[in-house]
């Protein structure tokens, strides 16, 4: 009986926060209902359809380069213990924290043509400024953090006496962590690309100081904005987030069943 | 459990300090003016603020900065409410405010087009001037950049400038080099008058060619060092401490004087608008739904006060004195204003 009142309570505080998400996107989605062919030529528009693609692979690129760097990271910081460790997790969530104009501008003066990253790379024929480069790396600074800090709880939460126990029967380090502690930390990694790859798509500012071309959804929609005002930005809004929302609830799925 | 009660203590302070921050705002019960400016305004209208608030206490000033067209959209379409609203582009209030957000416009400070680059890192920093830049700028190894013509006006003021440099410099190549061989900018010619088109995507050529939705973004770059050249307003520039090449009069859009030569050169947007080559001129309002209309006259008044017009001085922007006015100006503005007429 108790249980079901601390139910209720809970239930009563989290509708708080969903019907928050709920009417502010209801609202958008029921003036683009009234404009509903408005839609459908977006959705025909390859601009826009470009843009958002843009957007979804860019930021798969810079969750796979935050993947393939941040997850032994992630190990690291969660088993070893050594000095100046917590200076090391604080400054990981300094691109959290930074307005993302700053960020922009300094990336910008690393990674243009002539800056310390930028110059010799042009020499081989990587540039960053207006690329589709420029908005993996903008969006990989802005998000990374929360692939690392979400993966890093993952193996925390994971017993080091089973890693322990297996290393003692002879596994070899990598083995165990192949093994056991990365398929223990999953659901959290996963967690974390999954967060990592939404923040990438949503990122502006440090995107439009590193690389305004090509368009990514949400300067394409800033630009809408602004040229043609509301009616035209409205829609291209409502197509990504239909686009991720189908994404995300399909992403969430598999997890809900391992579990 | 001493962790937890650690934890609940934090928690317990922070709480506290919120809503003593909350209490101590309401305390002052402060009034808030809301002032929507271009860009290129930050500067004098940041000092502005400060006079402002030194004169009326209880007042907060909140100042928002952006592109002039995107401000004009936020009152108009989005439904924001601004007590003062401050053009880059006098014209932009009658075409897209009036007569439902506005019905007068008072026209307050000029400014010109200049070339600004960074005396240290631009390439041939050394050598640029008024009489070679648009050689400077064809060389292959030399970057420029300018605001989207589309988003901002000092974007189509620089289409404007490019295309009256080949009727000023005789050389009928300078348009095609700069823009038509790096963007998908087209133009054609009928009578005399150039007649410019910008589509919504300018595919430009990156390498040579940047491209930003604000011109101030513009300055970011220059400073360091990743683009040569921007053409910007002059006030940015001055506040930046940038260089900057001072193009001849006859092109800078600066002259009320050489008004019918500008007009030579007319810009059309991705929305279909249409913009002809004219003085720069800024032009603000209060429109007709602000909060606190009352207040935004008084922060109109000290902009065209002797205070606000050495503020503009100093900040590199030519102010216009007396101030012009268009439309039905409201009664406590006419001393400061010159003359008005009844045409939109």
């Amino acid at each position: 009986m108790r249980i079901e009142k601390l139910f209720l309570a809970f239930l009563f505080l989290g509708v708080f926060l969903l019907a928050f998400v709920y009417i502010t996107l209801g609202g958008l989605f029921y003036e683009q209902l009234k404009d509903f062919k408005g839609f459908i030529d977006t959705i025909r528009d390859f601009t826009v359809l470009n843009a958002i693609l843009i957007s979804l692979s860019a930021s798969f690129v810079s969750t796979l380069i935050a993947f393939v760097f941040g997850v032994p990271l992630a190990y690291l910081l969660a088993r070893e213990d050594f000095a100046g460790r917590s200076f090391l997790e604080g400054t990981l969530d300094i691109p959290m924290m930074i307005p993302h104009i700053v960020a922009g501008i300094a990336l910008y003066c690393v990674f243009m043509r002539s800056g310390l990253i930028g110059a010799p790379l042009e020499k081989i024929g990587i540039i960053f400024t207006d690329t589709f480069l420029g908005i993996v790396v903008a969006m990989l600074f802005m998000s990374f953090p929360y692939l690392v800090n979400t993966a890093k709880e993952g193996f925390r939460s994971v017993d080091v006496r089973l890693e322990n126990v297996a290393r003692s029967l002879g596994a070899s380090p990598w083995k165990v962590f192949r093994e056991i502690s990365f398929p223990l930390a999953f659901p959290s990694i996963f967690n974390g690309v999954v967060l990592c790859w939404a923040r990438g798509i949503s990122e502006f500012s440090a995107v439009l100081i590193l690389a305004y071309f090509p368009k990514s959804a949400p300067i394409l929609i800033y630009e809408k904005f602004t040229t043609f005002g509301l009616a035209s930005s409205r829609p291209i809004s409502v197509l990504l987030i239909l686009i991720c929302l189908l994404i995300f609830v399909f992403l969430r799925k598999p997890k809900g069943r391992k579990e | 459990m001493r962790k937890t009660a650690t934890i609940t203590l934090v928690v317990i302070v922070f709480v506290v300090l919120v809503a003593g921050i909350f209490v101590w705002q309401a305390g002052f019960s402060r009034k808030t003016l809301k002032v929507f400016h271009a860009g290129s305004l930050t500067v004098p209208f940041e000092r502005l603020e400060e006079r402002f608030e030194g004169r009326y206490s209880d007042v907060d000033v909140q100042r928002v900065s952006g592109g002039s067209v995107m401000l004009a959209r936020e009152i108009v379409d989005v439904g924001e409410r601004a007590d003062v609203y401050a053009s880059a582009d006098y014209s932009l209030i009658p075409k897209l405010m009036y007569p439902k957000y506005a019905n007068w416009t008072v026209m307050f400070a000029r400014n010109e087009m200049v070339l600004a680059y960074n005396p240290e890192k631009s390439r041939y920093a050394d050598e640029v001037n008024s009489k070679n830049w648009y050689n400077i700028l064809r060389r292959k190894d030399v970057t420029f950049g300018f605001s989207n013509p589309n988003l901002d006006p000092c974007g189509y003021r620089t289409l404007i400038v490019i295309q009256l440099a080949e009727l000023y410099y005789n050389d009928s190549k300078i348009f095609d080099d700069l823009i038509l061989s790096n963007t998908a900018i087209t133009i054609s010619e009928d009578g005399g008058v150039y007649h410019v088109k910008t589509p919504e995507n300018l595919k430009p050529n990156t390498a040579k060619l940047v491209i930003k939705p604000k011109s101030v973004e513009l300055v970011a770059l220059v400073e360091a060092g990743g683009l040569d050249y921007a053409f910007e307003y002059r006030s940015v520039a001055v506040q930046h401490n940038l260089k900057f090449v001072d193009l001849p009069k006859k092109i800078d859009l600066s002259s009320l004087s050489y008004a019918k030569f500008y007009r030579r050169v007319v810009v059309e947007r991705a929305d279909g608008k249409i913009s002809i080559g004219k003085p720069i001129v800024y032009g603000l309002t209060v429109p007709r739904n602000a909060p606190n209309p009352k207040l935004g006259i008084e922060f109109v008044k000290l902009v065209l006060s002797e205070e606000g017009v050495k503020v503009f001085r100093e900040c590199g922007q030519p102010p216009i004195t007396p101030a012009i006015g268009i439309g039905d100006i409201p009664k406590e503005l006419k001393p400061f204003i010159a003359f008005q007429s009844i045409q939109k």
